[in-house]
């Protein structure tokens, strides 16, 4: 027999293999584990290593309740390294000790006690291991959900009967839903045809590309030529997870494009609110949102240290401090400076180069070059799939959201407050509003404060999804002006339209031609617009200078 | 030998210069204490390079310290003058010929970046000078001018490729190639497809995409990437060619989709610990580089040059980390040592004379190889590491090469 010669290798193979057979034979009764046996081959060589993964799997799918809560922490702590090798056989660390990872018993390792090494191919093994285990032992319903969600990919590596065992235990119906879905995949392979059936009809309900992997090649089946009823199934699951992938891949690229415009449109904000209203091109504007960042960094340390428990929120904490810090730099940058330059475009743009490149060098100084560390919250963090190959995922929606309340928030000042109706009357007309009686130089100070403080908040916004170093900022200067300017100088409106336009654009274009090709063609499509409109999307009417 | 250098004692003591008794004053007393010969440091310490060559800039100064606190080479010691080309290509060349024409420089160590070699490869070649480049890269070169420190393809890449293909690794069969539009990521991909054509391996079985250099937007690329692993046909791995700060972005996105190492393994050719710096890596466990030093490589060379390194950062006041160390630091570290020992070898310090001594050179690198220089070309060939990103910010060493495979300048598959 072939399995007698496979089973004579090694006696953790026959045992598994007995494992097996005893499933298959009577489920109900389960040989209990050889636990110094698998821990003698965690701490073996290559070979033997994976063998005792594979076994830790073989014991979530059938082994005793018992085994699976004493194998359980093992598979983690092999993960998390928190396992070590001494000449006792093995010592892992659970809430903190140590203990003999065979009886449970309390022990410290050994001196020259190493954790097992994890090649890729073995921590594949073992995350399998570990999922499969958490999928049955977990008490948290999150925890196993995301056992589940690691365990869909590698259904294969698993006994046939391993999903429908769970979803009989599983107490969450939701849950269990979902595994009886996943169990499918080997509901396909099954001899009944009526099994095999219902089983593409469930599968279609997730429709994503691995279902399609799971799918297409049962047209070469030799039931989808006999049997017609089979061939309708099979077609019928096609065409919905073929609808379901694009309209998947259409969600997709609307919510990239969404959220790349919503970066877009938080770096160009402040810039439009300046140059709309003083013609000055601000050329620091990117490092005010750098700054902004920084300051993000610094209020996040300050938790730290000072109030860990909110440390969870410090995005939302620095919103004030973001705003306060660029706003009070740009205010001084307007006194000391630009305030002497209106009358020389060109001097003006000199001098907030010149400031622009001082403060990169300043942080540069002061922070040193490296990347800044930030935790990321939990309310950033993942994601979910939605439908087909779409992944909703938490940072872009909170750049998202976040885009939208500060565009909602610059509209109210800007419609609502007495300061937006004299920012609107300057920037109609600057002389007439002085005259009227506006203190046109208050003006432009606060506005400018304001467009500063923007900046800020687009740093803020960006921290969880880029990174933040001193030269963050010169990527975004060319993006913002493009927008302010394609989005027609100072209105809010262009520059949402703007933002959005050209973001989906540079989305919808990128599969086909390339990132480098989409930037190209954008800025083309700028330039040939500008040529018929110059003044760009929506215009403000009124006389200019 | 013993009233010798008792008399170079006595006589350096005399003119109130403590000057070591390190051979070569003994074998040149007419060199004792007479000057300094200047090396000229290419290392951008602002703009998108800044946080990764500015740390360049202080390893060469440590290893000129280390030279001149032996007694320095051919009885001068080293001054180091430094640039800054503000990681803009064609200011590299500017800087070099600076160098060479006002600093005199004996020597340049420099560059990142494939493309900033290449503008200053015309500049030394006029002037004869000589360029120590620290980086791997794409091979296809082998100028006179240059001594190419780090390994070409079929040195670093190649290996690294094989071992995911094989059993040991993944059992790769499709690649998604994702790189920076500059000259290294093009060639590297090029010859990586020329490979696999000779394995065998269908066109249908890669892809190739490339971003603008200082790209950071990788949500769609990063879809593409996951609708390619789940294609079916075999495992999937991401070969990364991006350069600076999109690796970061890359891989924070790559895993806040979702992804794990052990779903679709990245192979970052360019990723070294310093771009970890400031990543959870946690969900991050698993990816893969290759370089020819990885700062947990075994052995008292690399415990003696970690420790040097940290000292000289409190010691300095060096705006780096002292506990990060990265295989272009050795490299560097490495060049200066290697001109030195052929200056010291030839007694000279004109290029001509430097290169002939070149030929069976070698030194122990922290990597814990012996490395070597032939007669053959101005390649040194290194030992091979394939490292995998562990929970600290850091690269586990996965696996390295027995000895140091003889580089190859030219790669035979087109």
């Amino acid at each position: 027999m072939v399995a007698s010669a496979v089973a004579a290798r090694t006696g953790l193979r026959r045992f598994c293999l007995a494992l097996c057979l005893a499933l298959i034979v009577t489920p109900s009764i389960a040989a209990p584990a050889d636990r110094p046996g698998v821990i003698a081959n965690l701490c073996g060589d290559g070979a033997a290593f994976a063998d005792a993964g594979r076994a830790l799997t073989a014991l979530a799918a059938d082994g005793s309740a018992e085994d699976r809560t004493w194998a359980a922490p093992i598979a983690r702590a092999v993960l998390d390294r928190k396992l070590t090798c001494d000449a006792n056989g093995a010592v892992v660390v659970l809430q903190g000790a140590f203990l003999d990872a065979a009886s449970r018993a309390p022990r410290e390792p050994a001196d020259g006690a190493h954790a097992p090494f994890l090649s890729l191919k073995n921590r594949a093994t073992f995350e399998t291991a570990e999922a499969a285990l958490a999928l049955g032992t977990a008490t948290d319903v999150g925890r196993r959900a995301a056992a589940l969600h690691v365990l869909e990919h590698r259904a294969s590596a698993l006994p046939d009967t391993f999903f429908d065992a769970a979803a009989a235990r599983e107490t969450d119906p939701a849950l269990k839903q979902q595994m009886l879905v996943v169990a499918q995949i080997g509901a396909l392979r099954s001899t009944d045809p009526a099994k095999r059936i219902t089983a593409l009809g469930r599968i279609a309900e997730t429709p994503n590309r691995r279902a399609r992997a799971e799918v297409q090649p049962l047209v070469s089946d030799l039931a989808y030529a006999k049997d017609p009823q089979f061939k309708q199934a099979v077609d019928a699951a096609l065409a919905k997870i073929s609808r379901g992938i694009s309209i998947g891949d259409v969600l997709a690229t609307l919510y990239s494009g969404l959220s790349f415009a919503s970066i877009l449109f938080m770096a160009a904000i402040g810039l439009a609110v300046i140059f709309g209203l003083m013609g000055v091109i601000n050329l620091a504007q990117g490092e005010l949102i750098m700054i902004g960042a920084y300051a993000t960094w610094l209020v996040q340390q300050g938790l730290r240290t000072y109030a860990p428990g909110l440390l969870d929120y410090y995005l939302i904490i620095a919103i004030p401090v973001a705003f306060l810090v660029t706003a009070s730099i740009g205010i001084l940058l307007e006194v000391v400076l630009l305030r002497h330059l209106y009358k020389r475009p060109l001097m003006s743009l000199l001098a907030t180069w010149a400031v622009s490149l001082f403060l990169s060098n300043l942080v540069r100084v002061v922070f040193g070059t490296q990347n800044l560390q930030f935790v990321t919250p939990y309310y950033v963090t993942g994601g979910v799939p939605v439908i087909g190959d779409f992944f909703f995922t938490w940072n872009r929606m909170f750049a998202i959201a976040f885009a939208a309340v500060t565009l909602a928030l610059t509209w109210a000042i800007v419609r609502l407050t007495p300061l937006g109706l004299n920012i609107r009357a300057v920037t109609q007309n600057r002389t007439m509003a002085g005259c009227i009686g506006i203190p046109v130089r208050r003006v432009d100070m606060l506005a400018f404060g304001l467009g500063s403080g923007l900046a800020g908040l687009a740093g803020l916004a960006l921290a969880p999804i880029y990174s933040v170093n001193p030269q963050m900022g010169q990527n975004f200067i060319i993006d913002s002006f493009m927008v302010v300017v394609l989005g027609g100088v100072g209105t809010i409106g262009g520059t949402v339209v703007a933002a959005l336009g050209i973001g989906q654009i540079n989305v919808l274009i990128e599969p086909w031609y390339g990132a480098v090709a989409a930037k190209v063609i954008v800025l083309l499509m700028i330039i040939a617009f500008l040529q018929v409109r110059p003044e760009g999307l929506f215009a403000v009417k009124g006389r200019r200078k | 030998m013993d009233t010798f250098s008792r008399r170079s004692f006595v006589k350096a003591a005399g003119v109130g210069i403590a000057t070591p008794i390190a051979m070569p004053s003994i074998i040149r007393p007419a060199y004792a204490a007479s000057g300094t010969v200047k090396l000229g440091c290419l290392f951008s310490s602002s703009g998108t390079m800044a946080n990764l060559e500015g740390r360049l800039n202080h390893v060469v100064r440590m290893a000129a310290d280390e030279i001149n606190a032996k007694g320095g080479v051919n009885g001068k010691t080293i001054d180091v003058a430094v640039s800054d080309p503000a990681s803009d290509w064609p200011l590299y060349a500017q800087s070099a010929k600076q160098m060479l024409d006002q600093e005199k420089v004996a020597a340049l160590f420099g560059c990142w970046t494939s493309v900033s070699r290449k503008t200053v490869l015309p500049v030394v070649e006029q002037a004869d000078g000589l360029l120590f480049y620290p980086l791997h890269f794409e091979g296809e070169e082998n100028s006179k001018n240059i001594v190419y420190v780090n390994s070409p393809p079929t040195s670093s890449v190649l290996p690294a490729v094989d071992y995911l293909m094989g059993e040991d690794g993944v059992s790769a069969k499709r690649f998604f190639m994702i790189g920076s539009d500059y000259v290294w990521p093009r060639t590297i991909n090029k010859q990586l497809k020329a490979y696999w054509k000779s394995k065998g391996i269908p066109e249908t079985a890669w892809k190739e995409e490339y971003v603008p250099l200082g790209f950071s937007n990788f949500q769609t690329l990063v879809s593409q990437i996951r609708a390619f692993a789940d294609q079916g046909g075999g495992k999937a791995i991401v070969v990364l060619t991006v350069v600076g700060s999109s690796i970061p972005d890359f891989l924070r996105e790559f895993a806040n989709q979702g992804l794990k190492a052990t779903d679709v393994p990245v192979l970052g050719l360019d990723m070294v610990e310093a771009d970890l710096e400031g990543l959870n890596t946690e969900p991050l466990v698993g990816h893969l580089n290759c370089w020819a030093y990885l700062q947990n490589a075994k052995g008292p060379a690399n415990v003696a040059f970690l420790k040097k390194w940290a000292d000289y950062v409190k010691a300095k006041n060096v705006p780096f980390k002292g506990d990060v160390a990265i295989d272009p630091m050795v490299s560097a570290y490495d060049s200066v040592h290697l001109w030195a020992m052929a200056a010291a070898k030839a007694g000279s310090f004109a290029v001509p004379e430097v290169r002939k001594a070149f030929a069976g050179l070698t030194f122990d690198c922290p990597s814990g190889y012996k490395i070597g220089m032939t007669a053959e070309n101005n390649y040194v060939s290194r030992g091979v590491f394939i490292g995998s990103v562990n929970e600290k910010q850091g690269f586990d060493v996965l696996w390295q090469s027995k000895d140091t495979p003889k580089p190859v300048p030219f790669s035979t598959l087109g």
